[in-house]
């Protein structure tokens, strides 16, 4: 199916003239066409399904992430947010314009306007509570809490600035094209006007995570391949172990997953004068074919047995070996990271960058915060990032149609 | 000093637009009551047509590219003002806007065509359709307006006449009072012109020879520490104030506008008084901050009951949202002020801004809502 346009809907719009009145936009509301939301495409993902899109999505190339704060004190009012929230994220996803006042000349247009012309591109909405939020005296959620949402402990190697951390709420934005993913987060944020501010937000250049089988292998800002062992969307065995919340509740969870962000500052400057050799055994690959070290096809198996010149072919230290899964009793996690850069460091005039890392799970007690408390003290990475900024969300299930993403909580 | 870019400012309406009074214009679907549409293709030539008339009242402009590379753009301007456009439009697009003309000369503008410039031309009397509640809303701010002129002339006089007497410190301390009443009502002030940059331009808004007001008195004393070569400015200062005060008494205002100017005040203190711009050397920015709150919030009381017939609940939110922000100014209040805007930490300004946009979006719903009313 060909993916309807906003540009085509708007030129038709246009042309059929009589009628259509002021400012001419509106037009583009009739008939949107869903189109196949394959991967490295241009058209769209539905919002309302079982499961929030956005998780099992086949990663897109640009993100824009968002955490905020709560400043009303209902539930009514969060409520109502998470409708907006909701109805706004479903015509953006679909590629229509938000709302239907948009042509009236004394009003400011109800959608901001700079997707007009853009393709769907494959955006997801995914919208999360964090730890706080069930704190909020006013909201009486305490209850509710889910035992899996706790702060993320102190982690050896953190180094964490709270400006870029935690939050009430977050909207994970995920686009083929970036300013898709930027109009979302800057359209629900000014809906939430009044309700909530924003605390934090990332843009991310560059998907680091493979979540398809149908996607190559993207390399991080280290120039290595990334995310080679991830779960895969299609091992729905795997999604269901490690990823949907299922029985063990609460039932408002049930479907639902937790989302883990953590902004990894790479140390660039001093990663690009390692030799080749101390980033592969940093690493634990080759830098070039992705293949583990002592292997010659990415695909190949992690072999930790394996010793040359009576050493371990993959060091103790390395972070491939660290993040296994043999090494983790088994557990794993849906990575979903993006590469990011801030400009310039100002206090060292170095770049600002690194790897967003977000990851999403059953448990982060279980999988997050074990896998990183052993990386964190062992990693030979360690010596080139610095973890600045960390935060987890409850990602409840998806909404069914007309119904909006936290009404299992809330209703 | 107006800074951010305002659709249906005072400034458009003061030269004679009069698109504020198209009746019944709340949908897209709709055309204002009655409106008459005109159609024009944008050619190689320009615009076709490039003389047309048209009776005084709402027209609904529809333009298409016929076929043309070198023109997109479609304008209607009054003199040099844009009173409305259509951009954008390539090869095969089309559009339409609408505007509500008296009668004139209009400009039709198709920029890069052969023949860039053509003539609309409006005849007949626009019929003002004013419902006695529309007529008590403007009365009220015409009220308020009128008293804060007066309270501008009574505040500025002392200070002016300190300047004048050389007393750098009796000046420093009158300078914050008089600042006030113009906070509150700075949008009416913008649409005379040349008066408000006159009155309250900041160094680099205008030449360097051109620079005139309260800021070049208020570099003087903070800066300088001196009243010297401000004697001029001072009287100066004075007489355009009182210039505004004489325009003010008959200028034309229409509901929308009030309710627009509510908007652009606090447009202002987002764009110059949470930043520490507008007072830049005094650092009375958050006196300024509440004199646009207050002016935003007559404004919108003036056109309050118009708005609660349409949109009960809109006014109840912008009525709470009002509060929050007098409540969040409360702990920075200092005798008959503010501490210094230099003292505000980086939460303090954050926390303010983030009120005030609360506020701006639903305000700037309003306009829309009362149209007609």
């Amino acid at each position: 199916m060909t993916p309807t346009t906003r540009r085509h809907l708007l030129a038709s719009a246009g042309a059929g003239a009589a009628g259509i009145g002021l400012g001419g936009v509106s037009g583009y509301l009739i008939g949107q066409e869903t189109a196949e939301a394959s991967s490295g495409g241009t058209g769209s993902v539905a919002f309302y399904g079982e499961h929030q899109a956005g998780i099992d999505t086949p990663a897109q190339d640009r993100l824009h992430f968002a955490a905020f704060d709560l400043v009303a004190e209902s539930r009514a009012e969060l409520r109502e947010l998470l409708r907006e929230w909701s109805r706004a994220a479903a015509e953006m996803t679909a590629g229509d314009p938000i709302g239907d006042a948009n042509g009236v000349p004394l009003a400011p247009p109800e959608d901001t306007g700079e997707t007009v012309g853009l393709l769907p591109s494959r955006l997801t909405v995914t919208i999360g509570f964090g730890p706080s939020l069930f704190e909020r005296r006013r909201l009486a959620l305490r209850r509710k809490r889910p035992p899996a949402l706790q702060k993320i402990p102190a982690l050896p190697g953190d180094e964490l600035n709270g400006e870029e951390s935690g939050g009430d709420l977050c909207v994970q934005a995920c686009s083929d094209d970036p300013q898709v993913a930027f109009h979302a987060i800057r359209n629900l944020a000014r809906i939430g006007r009044g309700t909530v501010v924003m605390r934090w937000s990332q843009l991310g250049f560059g998907r680091t995570s493979t979540t398809s089988r149908n996607q190559d292998t993207p390399r991080n800002l280290m120039g290595f391949k990334d995310g080679t062992a991830n779960i895969r969307a299609e091992d729905t065995d795997a999604m269901r172990r490690f990823v949907w919340v299922g029985d063990e509740g609460p039932a408002w969870m049930r479907g639902g997953s937790y989302l883990v962000s953590r902004r990894i500052r790479m140390l660039l400057e001093v990663w690009d004068r390692s030799a080749l050799e101390d980033q592969e055994q940093a690493i634990g690959r080759h830098k070039y074919s992705g293949a583990a070290l002592g292997e010659s096809d990415e695909s190949d198996p992690l072999d930790l047995e394996a010793e040359s010149g009576g050493k371990p072919t993959i060091p103790v230290d390395a972070h491939v070996r660290l993040a296994s899964a043999s090494m983790n009793g088994g557990v794993r996690i849906l990575r979903r990271g993006y590469s990011f850069t801030d400009g310039v460091d100002e206090s060292l005039g170095e770049l600002e960058a690194g790897l967003f890392f977000l990851c999403f799970q059953r448990d982060p007690q279980r999988q997050f915060v074990p896998i990183q408390r052993r990386l964190g003290s062992n990693d030979a990475l360690n010596e080139y990032i610095k973890h600045v900024g960390s935060a987890v969300f409850a990602i409840p299930p998806g909404a069914r149609q007309g119904g909006y993403v936290g009404e299992t909580l809330l209703s | 000093m107006q800074r951010i870019p305002v659709r249906n400012s005072l400034i458009a309406v003061g030269i004679g637009l009069a698109a504020i009074v198209a009746p019944g214009c709340g949908s897209s679907e709709d055309p204002p009551l009655g409106a008459k549409t005109m159609a024009f293709q944008l050619t190689d030539a320009g615009c076709v047509p490039n003389s047309a008339k048209a009776a005084a009242g709402p027209i609904v402009f529809e333009v298409e590219n016929a076929g043309t590379s070198k023109v997109s753009e479609f304008e209607v301007l009054d003199g040099d003002t844009i009173l409305g456009e259509k951009e954008n439009l390539s090869d095969g697009l089309s559009g339409s806007f609408s505007l509500t003309l008296d009668q004139g000369e209009y400009v039709l503008y198709c920029p890069g065509g052969d023949d860039e410039k053509g003539t609309l031309t409006v005849s007949g009397k626009l019929k003002a359709e004013t419902s006695p509640q529309v007529e008590d809303s403007i009365s009220r701010y015409r009220d308020y307006l009128e008293k804060n002129t007066a309270e501008l002339i009574s505040a500025t006089a002392p200070f002016v006449a300190a300047v004048e007497a050389g007393d750098v410190e009796k000046a420093k301390a009158l300078y914050a009072p008089a600042r006030v009443p113009y906070e509150r009502i700075e949008p009416v002030a913008e649409s005379f012109g040349e008066l408000d940059p006159r009155i309250d331009a900041r160094e680099n808004d205008v030449p360097a020879s051109e620079w005139s007001g309260f800021h070049v008195i208020e570099k003087a004393l903070w800066v300088d520490d001196s009243t010297g070569g401000m004697t001029a400015v001072a009287t100066q200062l004075l007489a355009d104030i009182e210039e505004l005060q004489r325009k003010v008494k008959t200028v034309d205002l229409q509901a929308v506008q009030i309710a627009n100017g509510a908007n652009e005040l606090l447009g202002e203190v987002s764009a110059s008084k949470i930043t520490g711009e507008e007072e830049r050397y005094s650092h009375i920015d958050l006196v300024d901050f509440e004199a646009n709150v207050e002016g935003a919030e007559a404004a919108f009381e003036s056109v309050e009951p118009l708005l609660s017939e349409k949109d009960p609940k809109l006014a109840k939110e912008i009525e709470a949202q009002f509060s929050k922000i007098y409540a969040s100014l409360k702990p920075y209040r200092r005798g008959n002020g503010f501490v210094s805007y230099a003292e505000l930490t980086q939460a303090d300004t954050r926390k303010l801004a983030q009120q005030v946009d609360a506020l701006a979006e639903l305000l700037s719903e309003v306009p829309a809502q009362i149209v007609g009313g």
